[in-house]
Formats: C-alpha cells, structure tokens, sequence
C-alpha cells in the first residue's frame, strides 16, 4: 500500500513534468484529466489501511473524479473545438526552459516541506507536501509562461489540484462543507473562464493574451 | 435562536432574490430590486440594533457569525448597494436608449448583482475562515461578467486579466488559510471547529508562530491581490474603467474593502500568535505605504477619468491598511475610513460615470465646462472628489487626520513623511483637472441636461453623510467603531 | 592476482560490435527484411582495418590523433564498469567521474578531429554533437548522482555491489526514474533514434555519422569499433541500474549480464523500429526531461 502511494505520488510529479514540457493541448488536458483522477483516488488510498473509507471520503470522491477527472477536459476540449486551436507554438518561455524551472520548482518545494517538517503538523504521508507545493509552482509556472487563454486556465486547474493536495497535507480530512464549496468555486471558475475565452476568441479571432494590451497606463 | 435566524434571513435574500431576477420578466425585476434592497437595509439595521444590545450572536453551529466588526461592514454594504443600485435605475435607461445595453439581458445581469451581494455577505457572515475564502473567490467569478455588459474588447481584456489575477491571487490566500488550520493542529479541535475564526481567536496565543507567519505572507499577497494592494493592483484601474459606472461603484465602494475585511480578522490571530510585536502590522504598514506611493505617481499623469479614480482608490486601501498597520488609534481611523471611503467613492464613481456618459468619453481633456451641462452631477463629482482627497469639513479628512495622529504617536516619521508626500501629489494632481472639468470651454455641443429627484438624492446623501461625520461624530458611531477597532487589536 | 577482473573488459572487447548487429536484425526483422548478418559488424572491421587510410592536406595531426584517442578512452571505460556482479579491473572512490569525463575526452576528441578537416558540414555536426550531449551530460551525472546518494558509494563496483537488487525493494521509484533518464541518455549518446538516425545520409539531419565522414581505413575502423564500446558500456550501467539479478556466483551473474545485454539490443531495435526521429529542435526537450527525469530522483533520495 505504501509503495502505490509512493507510485501515486511520483505519477502526479511526472503528469506535472509533462505539462510543463508539452506543447500539444491533446497531451495537456488527458494529462490533466489524470492528475485529477489521481487526486481524487489519493484520500481514499490513503485514508485506507487504518479506518477504512467514511461516507464523507466517498461522497468527496464521487463528485470530485468525475469533475476533475472528466468535466474539466471536457471543457477544455470543448474550448478546443470551439477555438480551433491545437497547440502553443511560442510561449513566452520555451519549453525545455519551463522543464527546468520545472526542475528548480521541485527543489524548492521540497526545501519548503523540508522547512516545514519540523514542525507539528500531522501529514498524512511525508510525500504529500512536496507534492502539493511542486504542483502549486507548477501551476504559477504555466499560467505565468504560457500566452494562450486556454493554457492559463489549465494552470489554474492545476493550481487548484495542488491546493487540494495541500488541504490534504495539512488539514487531514476537512469538513465536507468547506471541500464541497471550494470544489464548486473551483467548478465555477473554470466554467466562466471558458465562456470568457469563448467571447475572446469571438471578438478577436485569437486567445493570445500577450496581445490583449489595449489598457494601458 | 430567532436572533440566528436573522444571519440566514442576510445570506439567503440576496440569492433568492438573485434567483427571481433570473427567472421573472424584465419589467418585474424593478420590484424585485425593490423589495430585496429595502428588506436588506431593514436587516442591516436589526442586525446592527442587537449586535449593539447583545455582543455577537451565531447560528448553524457557529458556522455563521455576527459580531461589532461584520455587523459594521455588513450595514455599509447594504448601504453602498443600495446607492448602486438606485444609480444603476438612472445610468441604464440611457445606455438602453443609446442601444449599448439590451435589456433582455436584465435578469442575467440582475442574478449576477445579487449574487455578488450574497457572496459578499457569506463573507462578512462566515466564521469560518474557508467558507469565508469560498466567498471571496465567489464574488469574483460572479463580478467578472458584470465588469463586460458592455461587449468591446477592452472591456473582455479587463474581465479576464480580473479573473486570472483575482483567481490566482486568491488561491494563494487558500494556502494561507491552511497554513492557518495548520498553525492550530496542536489544540486538538475537531474537523467542524478548527477553522472556526472564533476558535482560533480564543486560542489565538497558542497558535504556532512560524505557521502564522508563512500565513500572513500567502494572506496579505492573496486577498491584498483582491483589495488592490501595490504591486498586485494591476487589475484593478482596468476593471473600474471599463465597468459600468454602478458596478464600478460597487467595486470601489466595497468589493475591495470586503477583501481588506478578510485581511483585518486574521491580523489578530498573527499578532496574538507572535506575541504582539508588530511583526504583521509591519507588514501592512509597508504595502499601505508603497500602495499610497504606487497610486499617487500613476494619478499625475492620469488622463482616464475613471482610472484616475480607481488609482484613488488604491491610494484609500492603502490609507487603510497603514491605519491598521500603524494601531492604536490607527486602527479605529482605518475603521472610520472604510466609511468615509464607501460614501465617497462611489458617488464619485456614479458621477464620473454620468460625465463619461454625457461627452462619450474617458478622456479627462474631453470633458470640459460640466458645471453648465450637468450641475447635479458636476456638483457631485467636485465635492466628492475634494471630500476623497481630504479637504477639511468632510469625514475623509477626520480619518486621515486620526491616521497622522497615529503615526505621530508612534513616531513613525517615515510612514508619517511617505503619506503627507503621497496625499499632496495625490491632492494637487487631482484639483489640476478639476476645474477645466468643471468650467473649462468646451466646444461639443451638448445640451444641458435634466436632473432627477433621484440623482439629487444620490449626490446630497452621501455629502451630508461626509459632511456629518466631518463636523461630528455621533456616539453609538463611535462605540461601534471602537468595539470593533477593540476585536482587531485583541483586547 | 585474480583473472576474473578481466571479464568485463574481456566481454565488452569481444561482444561490443554484437550488440550493433543484435540491434540491426530486430530493426530487419521488424520492417519484414532478412537484414545483414549479426556480425557484419565484426566483418566491416577486419575489412577496414586491411585497408590503408587516406588524409585530406588540409588536416593536421589532429584529426589522425581523434580515433585513438577516442578508442582508448572507451577501452579505459570498460575496465570501471562492473559486469553482473562481477568487479571491474580499475575500480576506485570517484570512478564513476572518471567514466564519465572519459566518455567526454572521447567525444572532445572527436569532435575537434571533425572541425579539423574545415568541413562545414562536419562542423555543423560537431556543433550539434556538443549542444546535445551537454544536455545529455546534465541526466547522466543527476542520475549517478542520486545513485550515490542512495547506496552512499561512489564507485561502480560498490554501487552495483551484491545488496544492490535490494535496493530495489524500497526505491523502486527512484530506480525507475534513474533507469529511465539512463536510456534517454544512452540513445542519445550513442545517436539512436529518436535523437539521431545512424542509418541516415542526410547530412543536414545527421549528427554523429556527419562528423566521422572524413575518416577511412583503421581510422574508421577504430571510430566504429569506440563506438560500439561505448554503447556496450553505457548499455552495461544501463542494465546495472535496471534489472540487477543476482544470483550468488559470479558466473551465473556475468550469463545473466549477458543476456540483459542482449535483450537490451533487441529494446533498442524496437524502439528505433517504432518512433520516428524527432525533430532536431525538440531533442533539447527530450534531453532536458530526461535530466528533470534525474532530478525527481534526487530529490525524492535527498528527503
């Protein structure tokens, strides 16, 4: 059981690699859809072995795999479909470059979790931390480099997925209120930025957002 | 129990009321308004009548709170909403008559404005500090569609550079507030309370500092992203220009103090967990300041009228947040500021907005000998703008004195020199237009136009109210402010 | 003194230009051909090695100097690295920092043996050559790095000790992952597909093959030969890090070894049967997540 998570946990990791190391938006979102059906396996894998899985755990996992693992690339494609647009040919920083920030970021976060390991907190597996803080970078890294709307809101899921891991890490189970609200401003984030990317592309023929600079001081 | 009820009756109106705008008819929607604004204000004002008997009351478990300091900022913001939307009954009918907005999308846009004010009162309303974050993002995603009623592309720029910077920013002050549920693991509260803002602020003490700490910093970056702190505002003068002038005022008026609100509650459970040294009073001290200086030099050589007032509005929160930042009495003018702020501002917002109306402009250098064409709202604009900058019988001028008085007390002389040398380039570089604006020659022809009974109302309110609070401050005013000032210190 | 140093370096010498042969029959067999025969590579050298070389005037010592040098350095390599279980010739603390500067005095002399000859195109190659392989320089010591930093040895022979397949048990992750980042920098460093076609004569699109046109006879001939060493070692430290079976003798190790090597020709062949070539532009990409590949590994040592 140990070394599936362990497997998990390093899965999540590399999907994050390959986010940042793919032009390709047909790589990018199953890619996503993956990571997000891992995150949602993650909390019953791990609450497993020592209470077996409570009715929260599984109302959580029902409605958080098909959201993350399903619904988001189905939007996402649909933005495709919509847009035309298949992949990013010149991001703002190439991609062997945001493969080795991605590199840096890991390092960090890992020097973060190491910062923070002293301290009391009742992590749930000690790879959870790092996890959570690589795909927070991992997140900022792709919304900050990438110049396609599409991509930005691809970052932002995964800055959402690394937020989720974090809560994990650091609250344990949290009230499934909270989880289920923070699930559904997530849900709605990702809905109204797709509309919004959808008028874009309607009112300038492109999602480029290094182009949109009408307002300026 | 019936004293809970009321906390309900504050968080389920709004939706509701956003629910029938969605589904009913455009020409019932009016009413609609009509009765949610009028039984919000009349809950607000209860709410404030047994805060003021009571103390605090809570409803579901304690997960929904009211207390001195929600209970001010929750009167306000019925307040400023009811101003915005009694302007909005005067700016749309022309923007229709103009064809720039089809009516047939009123009920959309009607289910967004009240929702937007039900999320802002989830965050006022919760104690616990996720269900609060869960508010905040939620008021951002249901203002960003109000941001382009107007479909140009500039306004879809400034939608989604609100959304991606507000999201994002906002996501970080998620991992402040588990930073936050992290720094109280060691009390061994359930799942249900360890998020509970009162919990934590009863165990304030025994929080881990270093958690604490790293929390801040993801807190004041996060939800100071939203408030429009330097150098997170970036949005922020994008936003408010391209908005139509009620959501604009709205913004300005209290969308960004609701982030600062956010900010205000964790700055006890820091100071209290690091044993009050001042370590996060620093903190806002400096973005107060740098956010003051950031705005006074992009307003010099504004020449977007509503830019110019959405740099002032940064240069507020930054006011406030070296009010809180500074303490003591710093903290009550901060308090005091949010309500001068809030009357000011949007009426400053409804009248600029009426000007860009009128000339078809944005431009500062087109608008020109208003005092002639429009004098209700050229009045409103001027005095407005002169209570906002600090001229003396208004409020405004009240709580900056109060924050000098602070800084003095403490003998922050360098806070004290950055914010007399921004408030004076803000000053003159915001009476240099003020007067071609007003009675400079202008070569359009444009007719005079008609005022309403409303748009007097509109303009007279919210003066007498700055004037009032200039001249004197009434005692229940007072006490409240100080109760509430008390809750930030941590008495 | 014990003969059975000698094996690895005994192997390596004799089967290195198998593997190449291995490698061209599954690529025959998968494209349905009949294909040369497995030691075609053995005749090419004998052949090469009866006939006399020729030297353009434009060349210096130099360019005679590169095929020595080059094969010398892969035969110094094969006495570090250890085979099945079986301990090397020269084995010290920081040998694997000789084997791979060695590799990298190989590749320094080729590539200076190339631009000798004043060839653009071969200048062309030498320049990609170099461009790639300090990408590929980066996984490969991130990689050994994290080796190191697991068994806390720093030498072949100590690393790939018996406990080694142990270590399997509780860092298979990082096993997986500094096995993977080996194969991309073995491909790369031995111009495989996807990073360089050996069989292509395009030379706007060859890297390895374009620098190495000038040469002929015993020069050639060496070149080939180095070659093929340093596919056979790299490949050895690739098996090493990815199926260690020991079984308690030696022998029966080294046989295992063995046989790993020649499994890992057939991998090879497929791999080179099934992708295509990458652009030349994408190559850093892929080198760069085989170094990010390394760098997961490490880190998750470090914790």
């Amino acid at each position: 059981m140990e070394q599936l998570i362990n497997i998990m946990m390093v899965v999540i990791l590399l999907t994050n690699l390959l986010l940042l190391g793919s032009s390709r938006l047909g790589t990018c979102i199953p890619a996503l859809g993956f990571q997000g059906i891992l995150l949602g396996l993650m909390l019953p894998v791990l609450l497993l072995s020592p209470e077996g899985i409570s009715i929260h755990t599984l109302i959580l996992v029902l409605i958080s795999i098909p959201l993350r693992g399903l619904l988001f690339p189905w939007i996402l494609f649909r933005i495709v479909k919509k847009t035309n647009i298949r992949r990013e040919i010149e991001p703002f920083i190439s991609y062997p470059v945001s493969i080795f920030l991605g590199m840096l970021a890991l390092v960090l976060a890992f020097w973060m979790s190491s910062r923070l390991a002293g301290t009391p907190i009742p992590s749930l597996h000690p790879l959870m931390l790092p996890v959570a803080f690589y795909t927070i970078l991992v997140g900022l890294i792709l919304i900050v480099s990438r110049k396609l709307a599409i991509n930005q809101v691809l970052g932002y899921i995964v800055l959402e997925n690394g937020m989720y891991v974090l809560g994990i890490a650091f609250a344990g189970e949290v009230h499934l209120l909270l989880e289920l609200g923070v699930l559904m401003d997530v849900f709605v984030a990702v809905f109204v930025m797709s509309i919004a990317i959808y008028r874009i592309s309607r009112e300038f023929s492109h999602i480029d957002v290094n182009q949109l600079q009408n307002l300026k001081d | 129990m019936e004293n809970g009820l009321i906390l309900w009756a504050l968080l389920i109106i709004p939706f509701l009321g956003g629910f029938c705008c969605f589904i009913s008819k455009v020409r019932f929607i009016q009413w609609i308004a009509s009765i949610v604004i009028f039984s919000m204000l009349v809950l607000s004002g209860i709410a404030v009548w047994i805060i003021i008997t009571v103390g605090s009351i809570e409803a579901a478990h304690g997960w929904l709170f009211l207390d001195t300091l929600s209970v001010y900022h929750i009167a306000l913001l019925q307040i400023v909403f009811a101003l915005a939307s009694l302007f909005g009954k005067s700016y749309f009918p022309v923007e229709i008559a103009h064809k720039a907005f089809d009516p047939e999308l009123l009920p959309r846009y009607g289910m967004l404005w009240f929702s937007a004010l039900g999320a802002m009162n989830l965050v006022f309303l919760s104690n616990n500090i996720g269900i609060m974050w869960v508010g905040v993002e939620a008021t951002t995603l249901l203002t960003a569609f109000l941001i382009c009623i107007h479909v140009t592309s500039q306004s879809l720029e400034a939608m989604w550079k609100y959304l991606i910077m507000c999201s994002v920013g906002v996501a970080l002050a998620f991992i402040g507030t588990m930073l936050v549920g992290a720094a109280g693991s060691n009390l061994k509260a359930g799942h249900s309370e360890a998020l509970l803002w009162t919990f934590l602020y009863q165990n304030a003490s025994n929080l881990n500092p270093f958690f604490m700490k790293m929390a801040f910093l993801f807190l004041v970056v996060g939800y100071g992203t939203k408030v429009g702190f330097a150098p997170m505002h970036s949005w922020l003068p994008d936003a408010h220009s391209q908005s139509p002038a009620p959501v604009s005022a709205l913004f300005s008026g209290f969308l960004l103090s609701t982030a600062f609100y956010c900010i205000m509650r964790y700055l006890p459970l820091v100071e209290m967990a690091t044993g009050k040294q001042g370590w996060a009073m620093e903190i806002l001290v400096f973005f107060g300041l740098f956010s003051i200086m950031i705005a006074a030099s992009f307003m010099v050589f504004q020449r977007d009228i509503k830019r110019l007032l959405a740099y002032s509005s940064i240069e507020h929160m930054g006011i406030m947040a070296l009010g809180l930042g500074l303490g003591d009495i710093g903290t009550f003018a901060a308090l005091f500021h949010i309500l001068n702020h809030s009357m000011g501002k949007p009426l400053c917002f409804f009248s600029a907005g009426k000007l860009v109306q009128i000339y078809g402009t944005n431009s500062i250098y087109k608008i020109r000998n208003a005092m002639k064409i429009t004098p209700v709202w050229a009045t409103g604009f001027f005095l407005s703008f002169l209570a906002l900058i600090g001229m003396a019988p208004f409020g405004v001028f009240m709580s900056k004195f109060q924050i000098l008085k602070a800084a003095v007390s403490k003998a922050d002389y360098i806070s004290l020199i950055v914010f007399l040398f921004g408030c004076s380039i803000v000053f003159i570089s915001a009476l240099r237009y003020m007067l071609l604006v007003l009675y400079g020659e202008s070569e359009s022809h444009i007719h005079p136009q008609k005022a309403y009974k409303r748009d007097i109302f509109l303009v007279a309110f919210p003066m007498l109210v700055l004037l009032v609070l200039g001249l004197y401050m009434p005692e229940f005013l007072e006490n409240i402010l100080q109760k509430a000032a008390n809750i930030i210190r941590g008495y | 003194m014990n003969v059975n140093f000698f094996i690895p370096t005994l192997f390596a010498v004799v089967f290195a230009p198998l593997i190449l042969g291995i490698i061209n029959r599954t690529k025959a067999f998968f494209g349905g051909r009949c294909g040369q025969p497995l030691l075609q590579l053995y005749y090419d050298l004998f052949k090469l090695l009866r006939k006399g070389a020729t030297y353009s005037k434009t060349t210096t010592y130099i360019f005679r100097l590169g095929p020595m040098v080059g094969l010398v350095c892969a035969l110094l390599a094969t006495t570090l690295v250890p085979f099945g279980s079986q301990r090397p010739f020269i084995s010290f603390s920081g040998d694997i920092l000789l084997f791979a500067y060695l590799l990298g005095l190989m590749r320094f002399f080729t590539v200076i043996a190339a631009l000798d000859t004043g060839s653009s195109f071969e200048g062309m190659g030498a320049a990609r050559e170099v461009h790639f392989s300090a990408l590929a320089e980066v996984a490969f010591f991130l990689g050994l790095i994290s080796l190191v930093k697991i068994t806390s040895f720093a030498s072949f022979s100590e690393i790939y000790s018996t406990s080694f397949a142990n270590l399997w048990d509780m860092k298979s992750i990082e096993m997986i992952l500094i096995g993977s980042s080996f194969l991309i920098v073995l491909l790369t460093e031995n111009a495989r597909i996807p990073v360089d076609d050996p069989n292509t004569h395009l030379e706007l699109t060859m890297i390895h093959e374009v620098m190495v046109l000038d040469h002929s006879g015993p020069d050639f001939a060496f070149i080939l030969y180095g070659s093929a060493l340093k596919l056979w070692v790299l490949g050895s430290v690739f098996v090493q890090t990815f199926w260690p079976i020991r079984s308690g003798c030696v022998y029966l190790d080294v046989l295992f070894a063995f046989l790993s090597m020649i499994v890992l020709g057939v991998i090879i062949g497929i791999v080179e049967s099934t992708m295509a070539r990458l652009r030349l532009l994408r190559v850093p990409q892929l080198l760069v997540a085989g170094a990010a590949l390394s760098t997961v590994a490490l880190v998750l040592t470090m914790r």
